[in-house]
């Protein structure tokens, strides 16, 4: 056979071959993109899981179970069932939250969460001056869309992780007590938080006695949970820290409190 | 009845009428194929000789523009496989398929930093066919650069350069620096952290010039950093610009071959004298363009697509694809793509040290001692003294090797600089490796290979069942590392879960326990002790021995999604606590191996 011969042939074979791979690619197509689109869904959620650990813990909490007094649950039915309803939003709940994220909130809408006071909560979109870029406050929607299925109980729901509790000691129940309350979205303490809202806590101990005459170190933390405006730190404006706390506590939680309070004796 | 219609309407006897309508068909086909009839072209697809003089397989390379381009024949040794190994051709075709599925993937991408990444996930899970043309267009473009150094090295071992293809083998200097110019703007392209920091470096080097470095980076870039302006300049060089200039390089570079000084012989058919007459004939024969070599040409396009499906069918290749672009997050290891490893290596080098290294010795005799790091840039010098004099040192070659043989024996200190410099450019790529010369802290080495930025990584190729299976033992998903090896010991002993892979098989295999998981974590423990071992962690307080604790925790975040976070604690040498940890977020459906 002549070689221009042969290559024509063999030329030929090539040409089927390839037909026959790109008609293999055609028939999986479908289900490729669909699975492609999945995969891609699923990885949008874990970018936004480190999104909301980087920015959104201090006020939501942790695990996006909410923080007394300061902001909403937003894996609990509160958010997904009724919620854009009762605020009177017309679209999608995911359309909701991602607006929501963008612009932050000046004032809150519910004044049992007080948030950061003013905004409640701060802007997230670079757009207007925040941290996020769309693609990342589109992430971080998808996080918490994400947790709708066990909201409403369409799935088994996921425990919040256990928050390490030495519950032998007051101080360690005080400590727990500090978290639960949400004390750390306003005040750093070392090892717990660094928010910044309120004055850091680190050495309270020491200082509360000399804060006001007349008063004890113990006295005086009771008095600015209870009373915050009694006496206001340098640099802090009124009304800042909730005036609530009196009231949703046990005596008990105070006591432990106190006691974890009277342990930070280091600047 | 018949008869007195043709008559009545005038129409010729069949034979005539046939004659004439063959006649008809003919002409068309002359035109099409500017000048070959049906006669001849069956005569050449036959392998027969030319059925009318003057031959009219030579006309077609006058009247036709597409065929103008070629040569009319090649000498048959010129054509051998062993002296081309068709490597400029294949240059040529990888830029033909660049070319073509670059258009493309033109009609979905958008330049915009907020939505080029978006653009590419769109191909990737919303356009049909999309995810191949941006494989084989990747491919393709590793492709191109490959064969442009190997094609490169063919005609300098050969002697190609020399006489009267000096000025093409000028030109191919050039193209080697469009070809290295078309795949870097392309780099940046997808907005991904791989092609944005690799860029963010690889366009940093500018800024090292004297005077006018900053200047020369703002016009690379568009802006001090790379952003909306700097993604639109890479595009439209992508695009435009430097396509075209290479159309006409390669033109140029090509015509040369065709119309001034053909492909070279094998030096050997061309020098020695003392071949017989026959052979020689035989070997300077002339190997048509029509059929012979566009048979050829046509052959190696089916066997070039083919390849390149095959490669992509069988998954040997796939277009990387890392998270969106972060111009605040440095990720750890910064890596430019294999052909530029050489580059990435060459700017490790630090000539003020190296200098030191000689005269510090020497001055050190007389108590003195030079510090040349203010003096000597190594970016500047490396990055933008250096090259521009290899290049310089490259296009020299034809000027600078004035021996008039081509023959291998003949120029023994040209083939041993050839290949001298293959081995410098290997040994500067594997300087260049984001491992080579650049100490990382073993903590943060061994947690982020856990998942590194490219690929898989060992994390990911654990089955979700075996993380959700390791939150319900007794540890609690809270393992910690310990010096006693514990090898065989499996995480989760009473987990036993239907891999994914066995999902639709008749009798299904179970997995005991979590194999993958505690393979992964045996690794972690092992690296990190061994690096203590190794005194990666210091030595501790006052010398009183490493002391570090690491502890590798799984926790359930969503009904599917799992939370783990590494972490490794050590005591410094003044005794202050230093840690470090990631975390990572691993979703049910997200990318794993299956
Ligand atoms: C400074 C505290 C603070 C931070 C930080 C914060 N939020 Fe909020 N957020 C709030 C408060 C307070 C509200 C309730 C506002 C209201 O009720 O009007 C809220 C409401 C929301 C809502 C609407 C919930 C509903 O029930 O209407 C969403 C969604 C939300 N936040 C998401 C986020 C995300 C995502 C982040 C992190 C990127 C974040 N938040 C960070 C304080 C905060
Ligand atoms: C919304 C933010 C916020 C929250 C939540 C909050 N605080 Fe405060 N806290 C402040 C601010 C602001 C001040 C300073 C102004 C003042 O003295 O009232 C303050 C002051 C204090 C002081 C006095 C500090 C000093 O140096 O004299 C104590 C003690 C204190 N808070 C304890 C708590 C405890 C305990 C909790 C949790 C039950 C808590 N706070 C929750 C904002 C907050
Ligand atoms: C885009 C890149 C390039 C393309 C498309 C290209 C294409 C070609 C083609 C098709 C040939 C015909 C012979 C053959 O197939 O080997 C050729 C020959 C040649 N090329 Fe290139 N080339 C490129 C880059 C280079 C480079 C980087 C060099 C060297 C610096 C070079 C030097 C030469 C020389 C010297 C010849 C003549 C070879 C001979 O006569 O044997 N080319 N080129």
């Amino acid at each position: 056979m002549k070689r221009v011969q042969l290559e024509i042939i063999l030329g030929t074979l090539f040409v089927f071959l390839s037909a026959l791979i790109l008609i293999s690619y055609a028939t999986q197509e479908t289900s490729r993109l669909a699975e492609y689109e999945v995969a891609q869904e699923a990885e949008l959620i874990e970018f936004g899981a480190s999104i909301y650990e980087n920015n959104c813990t201090s006020c939501h909490g942790d695990f996006a179970q909410g923080i007394a007094g300061i902001a909403p649950c937003l894996r609990c039915e509160e958010l997904f069932d009724g919620r854009i309803e009762a605020i009177g939003w017309e679209g999608e709940l995911e359309d909701y939250i991602v607006s929501v994220v963008t612009t932050g909130r000046q004032v809150s809408t519910r004044a049992e969460y007080f948030g950061g006071g003013s905004p409640a909560m701060p802007t997230w979109s670079e757009k207007f001056g925040g941290p996020l870029r769309d693609d990342q406050v589109r992430a971080v929607s998808a996080y918490i869309m994400n947790f709708q299925a066990e909201a409403l109980g369409e799935v088994a729901a996921v425990p919040p992780p256990p928050i390490a509790i030495d519950s032998s000691t007051p101080e360690g129940l005080g400590r727990a007590q500090f978290v639960i309350s949400g004390c750390t979205a306003c005040h750093a303490v070392s090892g717990v938080s660094e928010a910044t809202i309120g004055p850091s806590l680190n050495g309270i101990a020491t200082r509360a006695e000399t804060r006001v005459e007349g008063l004890s170190a113990a006295e005086y933390i009771l008095e600015s949970i209870i009373d915050p405006n009694a006496y206001l730190v340098e640099g802090y404006g009124a009304d800042i820290m909730l005036q609530t706390f009196g009231e949703s506590m046990a005596e008990e939680d105070f006591n432990n409190l106190i006691a974890y309070l009277l342990t930070l004796t280091e600047e | 009845m018949l008869n007195t219609l043709r008559q009545r309407f005038n129409i010729p006897p069949r034979d005539e009428l046939r004659a004439w309508f063959m006649q008809m068909i003919d002409d068309r086909v002359r035109i099409i194929t500017a000048g070959l009839s049906i006669k001849e072209l069956r005569a050449v697809f036959r392998g027969d000789p030319p059925t009318e003089k003057p031959n009219p397989r030579y006309k077609v390379i006058t009247t036709s523009f597409v065929a103008h381009l070629r040569p009319r024949y090649y000498q048959q040794a010129a054509t051998w496989f062993t002296h081309t190994f068709r490597l400029g051709w294949f240059t040529t075709f990888f830029f033909v398929v660049e070319t073509i599925t670059g258009v493309v993937l033109m009609v979905y991408y958008i330049p915009f930093p907020d939505q080029a990444y978006g653009s590419i996930l769109e191909i990737e899970s919303n356009v049909w066919f999309g995810e191949l043309m941006r494989d084989i267009h990747r491919l393709g473009a590793e492709g191109m650069v490959l064969f442009t150094w190997l094609h490169m090295f063919r005609t300098y071992f050969t002697g190609s350069y020399k006489g009267p293809r000096s000025f093409t083998w000028l030109t191919g200097v050039v193209l080697l620096f469009i070809t290295a110019w078309l795949s870097f703007t392309g780099y940046l392209l997808t907005w991904d952290q791989l092609g944005y920091w690799a860029i963010t470096v690889g366009s940093s080097i500018t800024e090292s010039g004297p005077v006018v470095g900053p200047a020369m980076n703002i016009l690379l870039r568009g802006a001090p950093d790379i952003g909306t302006g700097g993604l639109l300049r890479f595009y439209l060089q992508h695009v435009i610009l430097f396509p075209l200039i290479a159309i006409l390089v390669i033109s140029i570079h090509y015509y040369k071959v065709s119309r001034e000084h053909s492909i070279s012989l094998p030096a050997w058919v061309e020098e020695r004298d003392d071949i017989p007459a026959d052979e020689k004939k035989k070997h300077t024969r002339r190997i048509d363009l029509i059929p012979d070599l566009l048979t050829h040409e046509l052959f190696l396009v089916c066997v070039g697509i083919f390849a390149m499906l095959a490669i992509l069918y069988f998954d040997l290749f796939n277009s990387p694809l890392e998270t969106p672009a972060n111009p605040q997050q440095t990720p750890l290891d910064t890596k430019a793509p294999w052909y530029f490893w050489w580059l990435q290596g060459m700017l490790k080098i630090e000539p003020a040290k190296i200098l030191e290294g000689f005269i510090n010795p020497v001055i050190g005799i007389f108590g003195a001692e030079v510090q040349l790091g203010r003096l000597l840039d190594s970016k500047f010098i490396m990055g933008l003294v250096i090259p521009p004099l290899l290049v310089g040192l490259l296009a020299a070659v034809p000027y600078i090797d004035r021996n008039p043989s081509r023959m291998a024996k003949n120029r023994p200190f040209a083939i041993a600089w050839g290949i001298a410099w293959i081995f410098i450019l290997l040994a500067l790529s594997y300087m260049g490796l984001p491992e080579f010369g650049i100490e990382t802290a073993p903590a943060t080495r061994v947690i982020q290979d856990l998942a590194p930025e490219e690929g898989l990584g060992p994390l990911r190729e654990i089955p979700f069942d075996e993380l959700m299976g390791a939150v319900e033992t007794e540890a609690e998903g809270s393992f910690i590392v310990s010096r006693e090896h514990l090898y065989g010991r499996d995480l989760c002993p009473d987990l036993a879960y239907i891999p994914e892979s066995e999902e639709d098989s008749d009798d299904p295999q179970a997995v005991i326990g979590c194999p993958h998981l505690t393979e992964v974590f045996y690794q972690f423990n092992d690296r990190l002790i061994e690096a203590e071992e190794e005194g990666g962690f210091g030595t501790g307080l006052n010398g009183a021995g490493p002391q570090m604790e690491a502890v590798f925790i799984i926790q359930q975040w969503a009904h599917n999604l799992i939370r783990v976070q590494p972490t490794v604690e050590w005591i410094d040498e003044d005794g202050n606590l230093q840690e470090y940890h990631q975390i990572y977020f691993l979703h049910e459906e997200g990318r794993r191996e299956h």
